[in-house]
């Protein structure tokens, strides 16, 4: 062994043992309890119902990228839970422990945490909430939109994309079973160095973090490529670039610097397990380690993290504005202009994390002006939003709603971002509730991005919109707390309250505290308003069926197609004439067309390989936490001998044939004519309307 | 500067930031720490708050009431405005578009740069610039332990645990290190933060006129007891800053770098414990981060706070309370 681990270490179990079973936990035994219970009872209705053989098939084996989208949110959700939780318990915490005569449970001095459980729920708060809650949730919907946007039938890699989810499963899966297994990482969700180090933290915490985040890393990373490659190579015939929808723009930009700035982050986690596994001295204060490079690694990732983030959230919100406004976004060309410019100075600004460093004023400035730039494009996009409204005619639903909501919190988070650039300012706020709430703010945008395209995007994935009174509902709801809690934080932040305060040595904070206690309760109010609105949609989705525009007013090319979308997006893949192609077709007169021909399509065969790799790198997450080094081998060895026996193999697709298309496509036309408002479409030949294309010609011979 | 410009701002955020104060049931001394600033760093980051906060809260303000407007009149159904489905572009507007945040981000950096040398850390203009050629700074060795802070009067060669003393009207130059792990040194009301590091130096400076006592932050997270890892510091007058240093100067307790190895223990201060050293090593600052740049650490045992209770009462017991 090449570290002194304290604590034991057998050959067959590695550092697990009883011992780091939290059994006598009093929040986490209970909690464990419910949670096999509630798994016993879900496996048990699937078996009872015999659903086993249709979730295999359809669900965990499929390489559709519309199935793998909705899966990706379907984590996204359940870590929004669970992140969420950890939020209700951190201000559960503050407002608890307030000042030395405040009372304390569990063998906490003050409040019911520990210094210890308090890190671990923070660190996971944080980590959860932006790499395994927002991450996977915009994944979901790029993966769900871009390809029907561009007008293809599946991503350029089908089977990397089932990979891409998969290994992001295991990554939820691995820092939940840190619940109950051991501990997690304390010190932050982007950690310190040297505080992660084995003398500062010598539990198996910060190595689950380090293994849940190289696996985040790596399933973003291969994503990325994914829909770099998608977007580039899969566009319809007729779509240049100049009339890409925006939101696959944002795409674009995002992935650009995903997969640039993803490697740094597993090169800079590389290094911190040498460190911890090997005894090396990459990030340790003495034998010739640089403790601020580990700092300088991680941001140079973590800002460009942050953009990646905030600009499909900025692509949704373009998306949403258009549609309600009833009219083309203003000012397209500005807007490309503006994402990309964001995504290239993303890699400029790393060093605003942590001016108080105590670099020189010359690289405290570089990098002050630099951020400031981002100000420029954002700024931009405020605009284009607002001139986007000018002029329409505005219908406020609660998807546009949300996005209006996120255009007003990205003013204040922009306001407060511009403080913070500025290091005689962030001096004053760094480290303090402050920027707690500045990010917040601007998490709080995707996040409000995030309900908007659930609500404006669910018709087409499902075929049925959601009640909007209980959407609108869930909005207020969540504004109310957003602005209970935010705000006093910001106010607090003034007062010069510091962040990660397991107990709060100012009384006179507690009256804010309190006010904060109270939003988080409005905000668990919100979320149960959103579990009523999906058991009230779901209850009257007949009532609430939509056909191929669910909005009537909407843009792009995905609202072509039927809703829900059938496996093979389009049937015949359609020509792309102008930027708005479904408006420009309405417009037209040629929304309600249909191809008179089927051709043979080609579609992906599904793959139960990227099921297993999923399982095997959570075992190999597990085993390399807990020091296992045999299971280690094992199922590094399974991992590398699948992906080659895959790779010989191959996958050599299935056709549908035209005859088998015609026959759904004509059930699905039968479905929508049911539908009250929706059009009957008459079958065009030749895919020409008048002098406009409406549907890719083939002239290629059989 | 222009004086007269600052003082201005100053009344007029004084009077905005008073508002909430108010509605809050007034308080007797101002709460916000941030806009009551003591000491002229501070104050120098106030005032870079302030032009700050009133350019883009122009800009932001303005925004908002746009879309406001928007949403009021071009509502559906209402028929207050001329609905055009097709304009979505206009040159005027994009020069606009473009031309305020890049006016708004030019004029800042100009503050921004000015700021940032002006309260630099390492050579903060503000102060030295107006030193007295005669004046007589007081310098202090900041070592932060896990989790308590060594404050060293290499001048005094005395040394105080977790409580800082200074006179006012004298600049303050601090040298910073720690022996464990990373933290930051802040005290609201008189300077902003900075980094303390192990084997690492940084600096920081501060002159205040206002005696005083303000509260003293560990504002970076570094473990178990950082909300504990707090300090009073109190600016005093000339005269009752010399008294000060002679009462310290009598204290039992000295500190070598022996005692230091045992000090610097991981130690929770609970009860904020103040200690006295009448003497110090000379040196014990380079001693102490030339050890670390060696390699020595002063590591943890494992799940320390699981149980804060039973910890607190080791730490009893080994008579370090």
């Amino acid at each position: 062994m090449l570290v002194d681990l304290p604590g034991g270490w057998s050959p067959l179990l590695g550092r697990l043992a009883w011992s780091q079973i939290p059994y006598a936990n009093p929040i986490l035994a209970p909690l464990f309890v419910a949670v096999v219970i509630g798994a016993i009872i879900v496996l048990g209705l699937i078996t009872y119902y015999g659903k086993w053989t249709y979730l295999w098939k359809e669900w965990l084996t499929t390489v559709d990228h519309k199935k793998l989208g909705v899966m990706y949110i379907i984590i996204g959700l359940v870590m929004l839970f669970r992140g969420f939780i950890d939020g209700l318990m951190i201000r559960t915490q503050q407002v608890w422990a307030v000042g030395p005569h405040s009372s304390g449970v569990f063998g906490s001095l003050h409040g019911y945490l520990t210094p210890f459980h308090f890190g671990q729920v923070y660190s996971a708060h944080g980590l959860i909430m932006i790499l395994l809650a927002a991450t996977p949730l915009l994944v979901g919907f790029m993966n769900i939109i871009v390809p029907i946007q561009i007008g293809a039938r599946d991503m350029a890699y089908p089977y990397l994309n089932a990979l891409g989810l998969w290994i992001t499963a295991a990554a939820a899966a691995l820092i939940m079973i840190s619940l109950f297994v051991g501990d997690f990482a304390h010190n932050g969700w982007f950690e310190y160095a040297p505080i992660f180090e084995m003398q500062y933290s010598p539990g198996v915490g910060v190595d689950y973090w380090i293994w849940t985040l190289q696996l985040v890393a790596l399933g973003t990373t291969l994503g990325g490529i994914n829909i770099l490659a998608t977007i580039i190579k899969m566009r319809a015939p007729g779509m240049s670039w100049g009339k890409l929808p925006i939101f696959v723009w944002a795409s674009l930009s995002a992935n650009v610097i995903a997969l640039t700035s993803f490697p740094a982050l597993q090169v800079a986690l590389g290094l911190v397990a040498a460190d911890r596994y090997l005894g090396a001295h990459f990030f340790t204060a003495g034998m010739g380690g640089n403790l601020m490079l580990y700092t300088n690694l991680f941001w140079i990732w973590g800002h460009p993290e942050v953009y990646f983030v905030i600009l499909p959230a900025f692509g949704m919100m373009s998306e949403i504005f258009p549609t309600f406004s009833e009219k083309p976004l203003f000012g397209y060309i500005t807007m490309v202009l503006a994402s990309m410019a964001i995504a290239g100075v993303s890699w400029l600004v790393w060093l605003h994390h942590f001016f108080t460093m105590g670099a020189g004023p010359y690289v405290n400035t570089a990098f002050s002006v630099a951020t400031m730039l981002v100000g420029i494009p954002t700024g931009v996009k405020v605009f284009n939003w607002a001139f986007t409204m000018y002029r329409g005619r505005l219908t406020f639903n609660a998807a546009m709603l949300w996005a209006i909501g996120a255009l007003f919190l990205l003013l204040i988070g922009g306001m407060t971002g511009m403080m913070l650039a500025i290091p005689a300012i962030n001096y004053m706020v760094h480290n303090s509730v402050f920027v707690v709430a500045h990010f917040h703010s601007m998490l709080l945008v995707i996040v409000y991005a995030i309900f908007g395209s659930v609500l404006y995007w669910f018709p087409k994935v499902f075929g049925f919109k959601l009640d909007e009174f209980w959407a609108k509902t869930m909005f207020w709801l969540f504004s109310a707390g957003t602005a209970l809690v935010f705000v006093p934080m910001y106010m607090l932040g003034f007062m010069g309250m510091t962040r990660r305060l397991e107990y709060v040595f100012n009384t006179g904070w507690q009256p804010y505290l309190d006010v904060m206690e109270f939003g988080i309760v409005v905000y668990t109010l919100s979320v149960l308003a959103f579990f009523i609105l999906l058991y009230v949609s779901v209850r009257d989705h007949a009532k609430n069926r939509v056909g191929a525009d669910a909005w009537g007013t909407s843009r792009s090319l995905e609202w072509m197609t039927h809703s829900p979308v059938p496996f093979y997006n389009f049937a015949v893949l359609p020509h792309i004439n102008e930027r708005d192609e479904v408006a420009w077709r309405r417009q037209h007169g040629i929304d309600n067309v249909r191809p008179e021909h089927y051709e043979d399509i080609h579609m992906p065969n599904n793959t139960g390989v990227a099921i297993i790799l999923g399982g095997l790198t959570f075992v190999l997450g597990f085993a390399l936490t807990w020091r296992i080094w045999w299971l280690c081998i094992v199922s590094l060895l399974a991992i590398i001998v699948l992906m080659i026996v895959r790779s010989f193999r191959g996958d050599p697709g299935y056709i549908i044939t035209g005859a088998e298309l015609q026959r759904m496509e004509e059930e699905a036309y039968r479905r929508e004519a049911q539908i009250a408002d929706s059009h009957h479409s008459h079958p065009v030949s030749g895919g020409v309307v008048g002098n406009a294309m409406a549907y890719q010609r083939n002239d290629s011979s059989k | 500067m222009d004086i007269k410009w600052r003082n201005w701002l100053k009344k007029g955020w004084r009077a905005a930031a008073l508002a909430p104060i108010l509605l809050l049931g007034g308080c007797a001394h101002n709460p916000y720490w941030i806009f009551d600033p003591k000491g002229i760093m501070a104050k120098t980051n106030l005032f870079y708050m302030i032009v700050d906060v009133v350019i883009m809260g122009a800009i932001v303000g303005l925004t908002a009431l746009l879309v406001v407007w928007f949403m009021w009149r071009y509502q559906k159904g209402k028929n207050r405005g001329k609905y055009d489905p097709h304009w979505s572009h206009s040159n005027t507007i994009e020069v606009f578009v473009w031309g305020i945040p890049i006016i708004a981000v030019g004029f800042l950096s100009y503050f921004a740069v000015k700021g940032t040398f002006e309260i630099n850390p390492y050579n903060p203009t503000v102060i030295t610039h107006h030193m007295k050629p005669n004046g007589d700074p007081v310098e202090v060795d900041v070592i932060a332990t896990d989790w308590q802070w060594l404050f060293v009067y290499p001048q005094y060669h005395m040394a105080v645990a977790n409580e800082l003393v200074l006179p006012v009207h004298t600049p303050v130059f601090f040298r910073l290190t720690s022996s464990a792990v990373t933290t930051t040194f802040f005290i609201p009301q008189l300077v902003g933060m900075i980094d303390v590091m192990p084997g690492m130096r940084t600096k920081n400076a501060l002159l205040s006129n206002h005696a005083g006592e303000y509260q003293g932050i560990a504002s970076d997270f570094a473990g178990a007891g950082t909300s504990w890892m707090t300090f009073k510091t109190k600016m005093v007058d000339k005269a009752d800053f010399s008294q000060w240093v002679q009462k310290v100067q009598q204290a039992p307790g000295t500190m070598t770098y022996a005692s230091f190895n045992r000090f610097a223990q991981p130690y929770i201060n609970v009860n904020h414990h103040v200690v006295y050293f009448s003497s110090v090593e000379q040196g014990l600052f380079d001693h102490v981060m030339t050890e670390v740049m060696r390699g020595k650490t002063w590591p943890l045992p494992p799940m320390m706070t699981e149980n804060m209770v039973d910890y607190m009462k080791k730490q009893a017991a080994e008579h370090r309370d």
